[in-house]
């Protein structure tokens, strides 16, 4: 059987995936608080191919020894290993909102061993409790005067409380401290996370932990009310990578083509009489 | 199926709601007491995918991979920045100067009336039985006084003049008449229900969501008045800037025509999968 059939099936598989990918960057080009994804495409497992043989020994009988050869390594495809976001910082937008904040990355610590650099989150909490991290600062004060996400999720303090105000006038120090008035209401609890990429991504741009144990405080950072963390997807990029993407997808498709010319010619010629 | 053409059909949906917004932004730059709106983008959701589960390969992440499948808009946010005030010179121009106070007008409903809040202070008199006159807004509805009534005036009123403090004072032959108009704070606009461009009412099932009246606004009375800001013979312009609505719509524009481009690119794949043989 024609083994590369199917390698080049995974390698048009995989391009798929990452287009797929790549187009959710797009689409997210706008949204606050995103962080782009990037993939890592990896070969199948090798195996190792041997040449299955026999030695013959020159006797008067002839003495016939079975062994194996080996050939090499060969590895029959490739699938998408890894969705990582890249937490890089965003650029700032202004958008007057008193309830919009955006969260600034200060010098975060560098894990030595793995060299990946550490990132700071909102709290946030549903209903029953769970806790969710995000970078999207766009939130408003509800009918029943708690600070929420557009999608209803609590945003959490220090103490991990729901944060009450009176009205959505409020003002926001950089140290994320909430007064209404003169009134100092709550500090804005933030999360520090120093392997960020283990963090499961979610819909409406949280993050939660695999483990669903809460991420502890820290980290260097400030805020800056009345802005917004925009998305740091580079379109420029993204378009550039969907269409390296589009050629490899296409690559693939021609080398299926010449397998299937070539099973074509096994099936109707080899052996044909006339 | 090939998911990047619904993640970028989805997003493309989403931008036109966002376009029209800006329109209609751009469409009230010269209505007065206008607030300009803003939408919000938020991810829609992200599948797990274990595309093997026999990985035993070294990775950073969890097991599997994520493909997230769009954007939508998260949130309509109201700016409720004062804006420019401009003198008009006309005595029945009022223009409040403080955010987020609230003229209150009365509006008939299919059983009676309610109270509806606007930010337009160009009053009209109309007449009414007996040779007087009764203060309304532009589209006639009567203007409620801090009692919730119509204000009814006298019929050969010389001069009209508000204090700061949200009395309107009325000068004719016979005396001097002095009217508390009804102002009202909107605490959280953004929950309020939008009736036109510049109208908001109260939301109809506050008892479903389990919130009073008094949770969204607060009426001025007694010595809250005297935080009322208002200006005579003036107007409020809308709060839209023009310039940031341009960047926004070319920016949105440009996101369109990306997501287009994903569509076609799809297509194009969908193509060459057909094309195999």
């Amino acid at each position: 059987m024609f083994r590369g059939f199917y390698t080049v099936g995974s390698g048009m598989i995989a391009q798929q995936r990452r287009t797929e990918m790549l187009s959710n960057n797009i689409a997210n080009a706008s949204t606050p608080g995103y962080k782009a994804e990037q993939s890592s495409i990896r070969a199948f497992p090798e195996m190792l191919m041997s040449r299955l043989d026999a030695t013959r020994v020159p006797t008067e009988k002839g003495l016939h020894f079975k062994g194996l050869t080996p050939v090499g390594e060969l590895s029959t495809g490739v699938y998408m290993q890894e969705t990582l976001p890249q937490f890089a910082q965003g650029q700032l937008r202004e958008t007057e909102l008193k309830t919009d904040i955006a969260l600034i990355d200060g010098p975060m610590d560098v894990n030595e061993e793995t060299g990946i650099v550490g990132t700071v989150f909102f709290t946030l909490a549903g209903e029953n409790g769970d806790q969710y991290y995000t970078r999207n600062g766009n939130f408003n004060v509800n009918a029943e005067g708690f600070l929420t996400n557009p999608s209803g999720l609590f945003v959490l303090d220090t103490a991990g409380n729901r944060i009450e105000l009176p009205n959505d006038d409020i003002r926001i120090t950089q140290e994320g401290v909430v007064f209404s008035g003169d009134r100092q209401v709550a500090t804005l609890g933030i999360a520090y996370s120093d392997e960020p990429d283990t963090l499961l991504k979610r819909d409406n741009g949280l993050f939660n932990t695999a483990d669903g144990l809460a991420l502890p405080a820290g980290g260097r950072y400030s805020m800056q009310q009345g802005y917004l963390e925009d998305s740091n997807v580079d379109a420029a990029r993204a378009m550039t990578d969907m269409l390296a993407a589009y050629r490899a997808f296409e690559a693939n498709q021609k080398v299926l083509q010449a397998y299937d010319r070539s099973m074509e010619k096994a099936v109707n010629e080899v052996g044909r009489v006339n | 199926m090939i998911r990047t053409m619904t993640t970028a059909v989805n997003t493309m949906n989403q931008l036109q709601h966002r376009l029209d917004l800006i329109g209609n932004n751009l469409s009230n730059v010269a209505t007065h007491g206008y607030k300009a709106t803003d939408a919000k983008f938020q991810e829609l959701l992200y599948q797990q995918m274990n595309n093997d589960k026999a990985d035993q390969a070294p990775r950073r992440s969890e097991d599997g991979i994520r493909i997230g499948v769009g954007a939508r808009i998260g949130s309509l946010q109201m700016n409720w920045k004062v804006g420019a005030v401009q003198v008009t010179g006309r005595p029945l121009d009022f223009a409040l100067t403080a955010p987020k106070q609230y003229f209150n007008v009365i509006r008939p409903t299919d059983g009676g009336e309610e109270i509806i809040y606007s930010r337009k202070g160009n009053f009209y008199v109309s007449p009414t039985a007996n040779g007087q006159n009764m203060l309304v807004n532009d589209e006639g509805l009567p203007v409620a006084d801090s009692a919730g009534r119509p204000i009814v005036l006298a019929g050969d009123a010389t001069n009209y003049h508000v204090q700061p403090n949200g009395v309107l004072e009325v000068t004719h032959p016979g005396g001097t008449q002095r009217i508390e108009l009804g102002i009202t704070v909107l605490e959280k606009p953004d929950s309020m229900v939008q009736l036109s461009a510049t109208n908001f009412g109260l939301p109809e099932d506050m008892a479903a969501l389990g919130i009073a009246a008094n949770d969204l606004l607060t009426e001025m009375t007694g010595v809250g008045r005297s935080e009322i800001g208002l200006q005579n013979q003036a107007l409020e312009t809308s709060n839209v800037h023009y310039e940031k609505e341009m960047t926004d719509l070319i920016a949105t524009q440009r996101a369109y025509q990306f997501n287009a481009r994903s569509v076609t690119l799809a297509d194009q794949m969908l193509g060459l999968i057909n094309g195999i043989r």
